[in-house]
């Protein structure tokens, strides 16, 4: 009973965290707009904490540059389960205009399970909002079982309870 | 009535930083968060996975909220204003005893960044309190809202005091030990789930001791000590959101060239008088 309880208070007080996973800021500059006095994500409860041990939402911009795909990498096992992740962008999701180049990865699902995509270049801030929404309601349903990343370099493996981290960059 | 306020305090300072962070909106013209907000995130961290860095770490965290607690009580009870006073720094000083046992550079940064910003900030509190000896004849809180008020008596005192606020609460321009933007919350990065709840209503009590202590300015004229506290409320909020963070070592300068000299000009004044 105490479970239900405490769970209806999920999505009344998301925390976000905001990574740049080598955008061209254009999505950024969208979520600014939207912790900005016109939408004012806050007045939901929405923090923007940056701290990934305090967050719920991941909320990530840009194609993947393969400097950022261990941080992408570490920021997500670092943020303690139930959370979400919200690929904000066209390039977040597929690649985008960059897809197939030299060096970047075609989004970040390639990584890192994503719950809820939300397209355009730039998204609106309306889109962005409909989008944490969504991953609201997701984040609902979510238990507290660990959420892995997809194998990056080496195999995943765990210890002592928690995910074992010094194996799953490897050598770039 | 002690053990009331005691024991809602928590309830209490949530409220008190739910208010503050609708102003604070309110000032920006956003909407800003429900008043209860700071519940809703209480309830949300407990139900989050427990994730710590190691043991001694999290204790830490929790005895930073106790010792604060304590510190508040000491307030409520009446008790002496110097023991309250040293256990606030005792609270202090266990969250930079974590912020240092944890291997993060950010962690340790935001530690010293605090053990420097209470080397400044700490002696103006005890100052103040020599100050209420001075014009009340007592360091107990029992005997200061007895006595006639000494707003009057020491309002060099009460200037200092407003001077330090910012620092206390952690609030811009005085905000270089927790600097969010920059050091992404010094010694309380590494908390997460429960234990940041700790440290997170920790920061609620702290909010209250400081305006208890600007309450006490009223002495035996509530209506007064609550009129200070107020102003001295939105003072701060105002101070928050109009300036710019400045440097841990301008800060330490300014306390002590303004803050400190003043508190002690006031002590100087209250033993001539």
């Amino acid at each position: 009973m105490i479970k239900e309880f405490l769970k209806k208070f999920r999505k009344k007080s998301p925390w976000l965290l905001h990574y740049n996973a080598g955008s061209c800021n254009g999505c950024d500059i969208e979520i600014l707009a939207c912790l900005a006095p016109k939408y004012d994500l806050e007045r939901l409860g929405v923090k923007n904490t940056g701290n990934p041990k305090q967050s719920d939402i991941f909320l990530v911009t840009g194609p993947v540059t393969k400097r950022s795909r261990e941080r992408l990498i570490e920021l997500y096992s670092q943020i303690p389960e139930p959370k979400v992740v919200v690929a904000c962008g066209s390039c977040t999701s597929t690649g985008g205009v960059f897809r197939g180049m030299y060096n970047v990865e075609d989004g970040i699902d390639r990584y890192i399970p994503v719950d809820v995509y939300v397209g355009g270049c730039a998204p609106h801030p309306e889109q962005i909002i409909d989008g944490v929404a969504k991953a609201l309601g997701i984040l609902e349903q979510k238990t507290k079982e660990i959420e892995y990343p997809k194998k990056l370099m080496g195999e995943i493996t765990e210890f002592e309870g928690q995910t074992d981290k010094t194996k799953m960059a490897g050598k770039i | 009535m002690s053990w009331l306020l005691t024991i809602f305090a928590p309830i209490i300072g949530g409220l008190l930083y739910g208010i503050e962070r609708k102003l604070k909106a309110r000032m920006q013209s956003r909407k800003g968060p429900p008043i209860i907000q700071p519940f809703y995130d209480l309830f949300k961290l407990t139900d989050k996975r427990p994730m710590i860095l190691h043991s001694y770490h999290a204790f830490m965290g929790v005895m930073h909220f106790v010792a604060a607690w304590v510190a508040l009580s000491v307030l409520f009870f009446g008790g002496d204003l110097l023991v309250a006073i040293f256990f606030h720094l005792l609270s202090t000083s266990l969250l930079i005893v974590a912020g240092y046992s944890a291997k993060s550079t950010y962690s340790r940064i935001g530690s010293t960044r605090e053990l420097i910003a209470i080397s400044a900030l700490e002696p103006v509190l005890i100052l103040t309190a020599i100050a209420f000896y001075l014009h009340t004849g007592s360091f107990e809180v029992s005997k200061i809202i007895n006595s006639d008020s000494t707003f009057g008596a020491s309002f060099i005192g009460f200037l200092a005091l407003l001077v330090v606020l910012p620092g206390l609460l952690k609030k811009s321009p005085f905000d270089a030990a927790e600097a969010h933007q920059e050091i992404v919350g010094g010694a309380e990065i590494e908390f997460s789930g429960i234990f940041y709840e700790a440290v997170y209503t920790a920061k609620w009590l702290d909010m209250l001791f400081v305006f208890t202590l600007v309450f006490l300015f009223g002495g035996s004229n509530f209506v007064l000590g609550a009129v200070l506290a107020v102003l001295a409320f939105f003072a701060v909020l105002l101070v928050d959101n109009s300036t710019a963070r400045v440097r841990y070592s301008d800060m330490v300068r300014i306390v002590y060239s303004v803050a400190f000299t003043l508190a002690a000009a006031n002590i100087i004044l209250g033993v001539m008088a």
